[in-house]
């Protein structure tokens, strides 16, 4: 195997066909603490990969500083290189709200906006495309089916979107990413707040996704992160410490650090 | 055993006092609220009849209603709130949206809260000084305008509040979309926080609806119908201080009414608006 990145001896085995985002030498600060350390890594295109690691090691960070939504708040910086298909995304002259459109991103806690289930996939549809109510009806009907919720909510999508269960709140968040065709879709512990059945229904659409888009996923839990993706991430206090197919990083890890977060002796 | 057995009873013993203590507390309160209540229904409702709301305010010792001091209130504290409204919201939108961690934010906020608590009477003079007076005389527009500034701080201040109370969560779920912050503040941030901001103009509109002092030196008062904005235009509350004072009985009758009028105005508006608020929490 090549190594696709040189810069780090751990981070070396992920074979890369074509790399859909490329981190380089990205540090970040909240004020003036560094909250990412010389980042490097490239996510593979049409692949799911996990960042995992204990809590404050930087893995929501990182996947924030992506579709840069850490621009909300002041005082937090990144420099470095984030390349989106070789584009530096990072760059000043990037329009926020267009990069926003094509990496697409989902919370950890459910976040309905408050209108009707048509009206929460429909709303980020309107923003960038002009399309007839007929067009825009069969949007709405591929997003709710590609997210496995068509068939629980196609009698009442103009109920609120906050009146439905947790479960299909993030099934429906999910639904109204991808109805805005991104290419790559970021999951911030999209599963912490569900319970197992409907975490197991997120893992399934996780799984099918991949086939179409670029899957960043965050997770605490080490199983969620061994079933669902095919490089794994492992950060801990800033620093990228490996990074590897996920079964590499499950079964025979370079670092010990590795080994002992994995093993549960820490984190 | 017995230590433990005494001590019980002496905790139950001063429950009971500060429990009565508190008790008389909230039915002294309650009772100055039942008692104006009370009086206003005894002596105003005896007064409300069809001519009150189609007759003019009568000359001392004739008969007559108070239709054109309620169509001043009326129309003055519609303009008041179109006025103070827009400029409001927009103040608190700032304050909670684009200057949320801005210095200018706390400043505002702290002079908008000495606002708030400004007697109304300093309010009327302000405008005095900066309409009336240039203007050459009394009229409908200046006592608008005083009202308005009430309104003001008031919207601002429930307006930010609310849209505090948006989760962040919300916000960054608008931005990750791919809508610009105005969308996300238009679709997503004042529809999770409608409820709350009506209900904020409600209680503008309950505040300003039973103001007397600013309009006592801007719009004064009108015995006669006018709906000339540029012209001195009655009202219910300096209406009812008039006739309130006045030796004539049918006077202080209409003065009862007017009072009765706007209390359960005032009343059903903070209903309303208590309604509104309930409705958002229960969601």
């Amino acid at each position: 195997m090549k190594p696709m990145l040189s810069t780090d001896l751990n981070v070396a085995d992920v074979v890369v066909e074509k790399a859909k985002i490329e981190v380089k030498n990205l540090n970040f600060y909240y004020g003036q603490s560094k909250a990412l350390k010389d980042i490097n890594l490239s996510l593979p295109e049409r692949s799911v990969t996990a960042f995992i690691g204990p809590s404050g090691c930087g893995k929501s960070t990182l996947l924030r500083v992506l579709n840069r939504i850490y621009e909300l708040y002041p005082k937090q910086t990144a420099e470095g290189q984030v390349l989106l298909d070789g584009k530096n995304i990072l760059d000043r002259s990037q329009d926020l709200n267009l990069l926003r459109t094509k990496i697409g991103m989902v919370f950890q806690k459910p976040t309905p906006f408050p209108m009707s289930i048509y009206e929460n996939i429909a709303f980020g549809v309107r923003l960038y495309e002009k399309i007839s109510k007929a067009e825009m009806d069969n949007r709405v009907e591929q997003a709710l089916k590609r997210a496995a919720l068509w068939n629980e909510v196609k009698d009442k999508l103009n109920a609120s979107g906050q009146s439905l269960s947790g479960g299909q709140q993030q099934r429906l968040c999910i639904a109204r990413t991808v109805a805005v065709k991104p290419e790559v879709i970021l999951l911030d512990e999209p599963a912490s707040a569900l319970d197992p059945l409907s975490t197991a229904k997120i893992e399934e659409l996780i799984d099918e996704l991949q086939a179409d888009y670029t899957i960043v996923i965050v997770t605490h839990n080490m199983q969620q992160a061994a079933r669902v993706s095919r490089q794994t991430a492992f950060m801990y206090l800033g620093e990228l410490v490996e990074f590897d197919r996920t079964e590499k990083i499950f079964t025979s890890p370079r670092e010990k650090r590795t080994q002992d977060y994995i093993t549960g002796r820490f984190g | 055993m017995s230590t433990a057995a005494s001590l019980h009873q002496r905790r139950k013993r001063k429950n009971g006092v500060m429990m009565a203590l508190c008790v008389i507390a909230a039915g002294i309160g309650l009772a100055w609220l039942a008692l104006i209540l009370g009086a206003l229904l005894y002596k105003g409702l005896s007064g409300v009849s069809l001519s009150v709301f189609t007759e003019m305010t009568p000359p001392p010792g004739d008969a007559g209603g108070l239709l054109n001091a309620i169509y001043g209130s009326i129309v003055m504290t519609i303009i008041g709130i179109i006025v103070g409204t827009p400029i409001g919201v927009l103040a608190g939108t700032y304050m909670a949206e684009y200057g949320r961690f801005s210095r200018l934010t706390m400043v505002v906020r702290f002079i908008n809260d000495i606002l708030l608590s400004a007697p109304s009477i300093i309010v009327g003079l302000f405008v005095y000084e900066l309409m009336v007076r240039p203007m050459g005389h009394f009229s409908a527009i200046a006592g608008a305008v005083a009202l308005s500034i009430l309104v003001i701080p008031v919207v601002v201040r429930t307006t930010e509040d609310m849209l505090n109370l948006v989760p962040n969560a919300l916000r960054e779920a608008g931005t990750a979309i791919g809508a610009p912050r105005w969308v996300v503040i238009r679709s997503v941030a004042y529809r999770a926080a409608l409820s709350g901001i009506v209900t904020g103009i409600l209680l503008a509109i309950a505040r300003i609806s039973g103001e007397t002092a600013p309009l006592l030196f801007t719009a004064l008062n009108n015995q006669f119908w006018s709906s000339n904005l540029n012209a001195p235009m009655a009202s219910l509350p300096v209406t009812i201080f008039q006739f309130a004072l006045s030796p004539y009985e049918e006077w202080q009758q209409l003065a009862w009414t007017g009072a009765l009028i706007i209390t359960l105005t005032v009343l059903g508006l903070s209903i309303f608006a208590r309604s509104l608020t309930g409705r958002r929490e229960d969601r």
